[in-house]
C-alpha cells in the first residue's frame, strides 16, 4: 500500500483495494492484513511492507487468513498512539521490499514523538527503524556538555534521585503498615 | 525537545550507548551517579573489545585517548587535564569543556593524569593499550607498570618540541629498560653523541626511530627482538650491516622481516657480492610485507638465502639500507 492509499484508514476495515505494483510484481497477488492502535483507526498494510516488524511478521507467517478474515480480524496495538501506528506504517511502506539505506531522510520529523515513536517500533520490532531512532537520539547529544545532556535526556540529578528513593522508601512502608493494619483487622 | 532515556526498554538504551562515540559516553557519565553506573554495567557486559585506550602525557598536559578503528585513524580525547592555573587559586580543581571533551584542571598533575585514567578505564572496563609521553610523563611507565598486569601494546617516546642540546638521556635509558610493548615501540626523543644502550629490547612487533637514531648499535640491532625496524639517523657502518647480515644468514633474528635504516651521513656499500653469498642480484620490483603497508621499490636489489630456505631481498644507496624478508 502506497502512503496515500493510508487515506482509507478508518473506524471500519477499509474494502481491499489493488495496491500499485511494479513492472517486476510477482504474479501471485499481494496479501493485506489490517491493524489499529489505541485511536481503534484501521490501517491497511500489505504483508510485504509488514515484514519489516518482526512482531507482526511473526504473528501472520502461519495464519493463512482469506482477504475477508484479515479485514474482520485487524490486529489491535492498543498500547500505540493512532498518530504514531500511521507513522510506523508509512515508513514500513515507503521501505517496502527496498533495501535500507544508511540514513534516514524519512524518518517522522516530529522530536516531540520521538519517544513514544521509540517504544512502539521497539515493541513492534522494526529494527532498522528502531537504529534510526536511536540515532536519532544518539545525535541529540553531539558536542553537548553533561549539564546539556542531563537536561536533553531527562536524567535526574543526584539530588533528584535520592529524594526520589527516599519518597518510594516511604510509601513503601506506609503500604508494608497499612497491610500489616489490614491483616490485622481481618484476624480480628 | 528532551527525551527520557532512562524510561526507555533496556535493549532500546543498549542501542543508544552503543551508537554514541566514547567522547559523549564519558560526558555522560558525570550527568549523575545513575546514569554513571548505568554505563558502567553496559560496559561490563558488553567490553568494548576493538577500543584501544592510550594515556597520554607530554607538553605537560595529561589526555586520556580511545581509539576506534582497527587501523588506529579515529583516535578521539575523551578526557584531559590541563595545567592548573593560578587564576583559580581558590578552587581545588576546575572543570572546563571544549566542544568535545571535558578538561580537568588540577594542582597535582601526577594525581589529575591518574584520576582521568582511571575514570575512564574504570567506566569502558578496559585496560591501558598503549602510553604516549614524553620526558615529563616518565613517572607514567611505572605507575602503569606497577597499577596494570596486562602489558602495553604501544609506547611513543616523544621529543619535547622546541628544545636544542637538552638530552634526554637518562629518560630514554629508563624508558627502554621499563616500558614494555607488544605492538608498537617509537623512540623520538633526542639522545647526545655518547648515549648507547646495553640492554634488550622486545619481543615487540615494530620498532620505530623516527630521528635521531645515531645511538643504535650493532649489539642493539643483534638485541633487539622486533618484526620490524626502522632507525633514521643511523650511524651503522657498512661493516657493521655485513656483520649483521651474516648473523641473519646464520639463523639469528629469526623473527625479523624488515630493517629499514636511514643513514646521517653517506654510505658506500663496495664489494657486497664479494663479502656476501648472493643468491640473485638486479632484483627489480616493487615489494610490501602485507596488504595494508606501503611498496618498498627495488632498483639493484640483491637476494640472499638462509640454510632453511628462508630468503631476503636487500637493497641499498648511499644514503639508506633496506632488507625484507620474503
Amino acid at each position: 500500500m502506497s502512503s496515500t492509499e493510508q487515506g482509507t484508514s478508518s473506524a471500519a476495515p477499509a474494502e481491499p483495494t489493488t495496491a500499485p505494483e511494479s513492472a517486476a510484481a510477482p504474479e501471485v497477488p499481494e496479501s493485506f492484513y489490517y491493524v489499529h492502535g489505541k485511536d481503534k483507526v484501521v490501517h491497511k498494510v500489505s504483508a510485504g511492507a509488514l515484514q519489516h516488524s518482526a512482531l507482526i511478521h511473526g504473528m501472520i507467517s502461519n495464519l493463512g487468513y482469506t482477504e475477508e478474515q484479515a479485514k474482520a480480524n485487524p490486529f489491535p496495538f492498543e498500547n500505540i498512539d493512532g498518530d504514531i501506528l500511521q507513522m510506523v506504517v508509512d515508513w514500513c511502506n515507503q521501505h517496502k521490499g527496498k533495501p535500507t539505506p544508511p540514513e534516514d531522510t524519512n524518518l517522522p520529523k516530529q522530536k516531540e514523538k520521538l519517544f513514544d515513536l521509540v517504544l512502539a517500533v521497539n515493541y513492534l520490532e522494526i529494527k532498522e527503524l528502531l537504529t534510526y531512532c536511536c540515532k536519532q537520539v544518539a545525535m541529540m547529544v553531539k558536542g553537548k556538555s553533561p549539564e546539556e545532556i542531563r537536561e536533553i535526556w531527562m536524567i535526574p540529578t543526584d539530588a533528584e534521585d535520592e529524594a526520589a528513593e527516599k519518597e518510594a522508601k516511604k510509601r513503601a512502608g506506609k503500604e508494608a503498615a497499612g497491610e500489616t493494619a489490614a491483616a490485622a483487622g481481618d484476624a480480628k | 525537545m528532551p527525551f527520557p532515556i532512562l524510561n526507555t526498554p533496556f535493549v532500546v538504551l543498549s542501542e543508544i550507548i552503543n551508537i554514541l562515540e566514547p567522547n559523549e559516553i564519558v560526558n555522560a557519565s558525570f550527568c549523575s551517579n545513575n546514569m554513571n553506573r548505568l554505563l558502567k554495567n553496559h560496559y561490563q557486559r558488553r567490553k568494548p573489545l576493538e577500543w584501544k585506550l592510550i594515556m597520554s602525557n607530554h607538553e605537560c598536559c595529561g589526555k586520556v585517548d580511545i581509539v576506534t578503528s582497527k587501523d588506529d585513524e579515529k583516535r578521539m580525547t575523551v578526557l584531559s587535564l590541563q595545567p592548573y592555573s593560578s587564576v583559580w587559586k581558590s578552587f581545588a580543581g576546575k572543570i572546563e569543556r571544549n566542544t568535545e571533551f571535558l578538561e580537568f584542571y588540577f594542582e597535582d598533575r601526577v594525581m589529575g593524569s591518574k584520576l582521568i585514567v582511571q575514570y575512564v578505564t574504570n567506566l569502558f572496563n578496559i585496560n591501558v593499550y598503549g602510553l604516549d609521553i614524553d620526558r615529563n610523563g616518565i613517572w607514567t611507565i611505572g605507575w602503569i607498570n606497577g597499577w596494570q598486569e596486562k602489558a602495553l601494546a604501544h609506547f611513543v617516546f616523544r621529543k619535547i618540541p622546541y628544545i636544542i642540546d637538552w638530552y634526554g638521556d637518562a629518560a630514554i635509558d629508563y624508558a627502554l629498560r621499563n616500558a614494555r610493548a607488544s605492538d608498537y615501540y617509537n623512540i623520538d626523543d633526542v639522545v647526545s653523541n655518547t648515549f648507547r644502550f646495553d640492554g634488550n629490547l622486545g619481543p615487540m612487533k615494530e620498532l620505530y626511530i623516527p630521528d635521531g637514531g645515531h645511538w643504535v648499535t650493532l649489539n642493539n640491532l643483534i638485541n633487539f627482538d622486533a618484526i620490524r625496524i626502522v632507525v633514521r639517523d643511523s650511524r651503522l657502518s657498512v661493516s657493521d650491516l655485513y656483520t649483521f647480515i651474516r648473523y641473519w644468514l646464520a639463523g639469528g633474528s629469526p623473527r625479523l622481516t624488515l630493517l629499514y635504516l636511514e643513514f646521517e651521513n653517506d654510505r658506500s656499500f663496495e664489494n657486497f657480492e664479494k663479502q656476501l653469498e648472493v643468491v640473485e642480484k638486479n632484483v627489480v620490483g616493487d615489494y610490501r610485507l602485507s596488504d595494508d603497508e606501503e611498496d618498498f621499490h627495488f632498483d639493484h636489489g640483491y637476494s640472499i638465502q638462509r640454510k632453511d630456505g628462508v630468503k631476503a631481498v636487500i637493497n641499498f644507496d648511499i644514503d639508506h639500507f633496506v632488507m625484507m624478508v620474503l
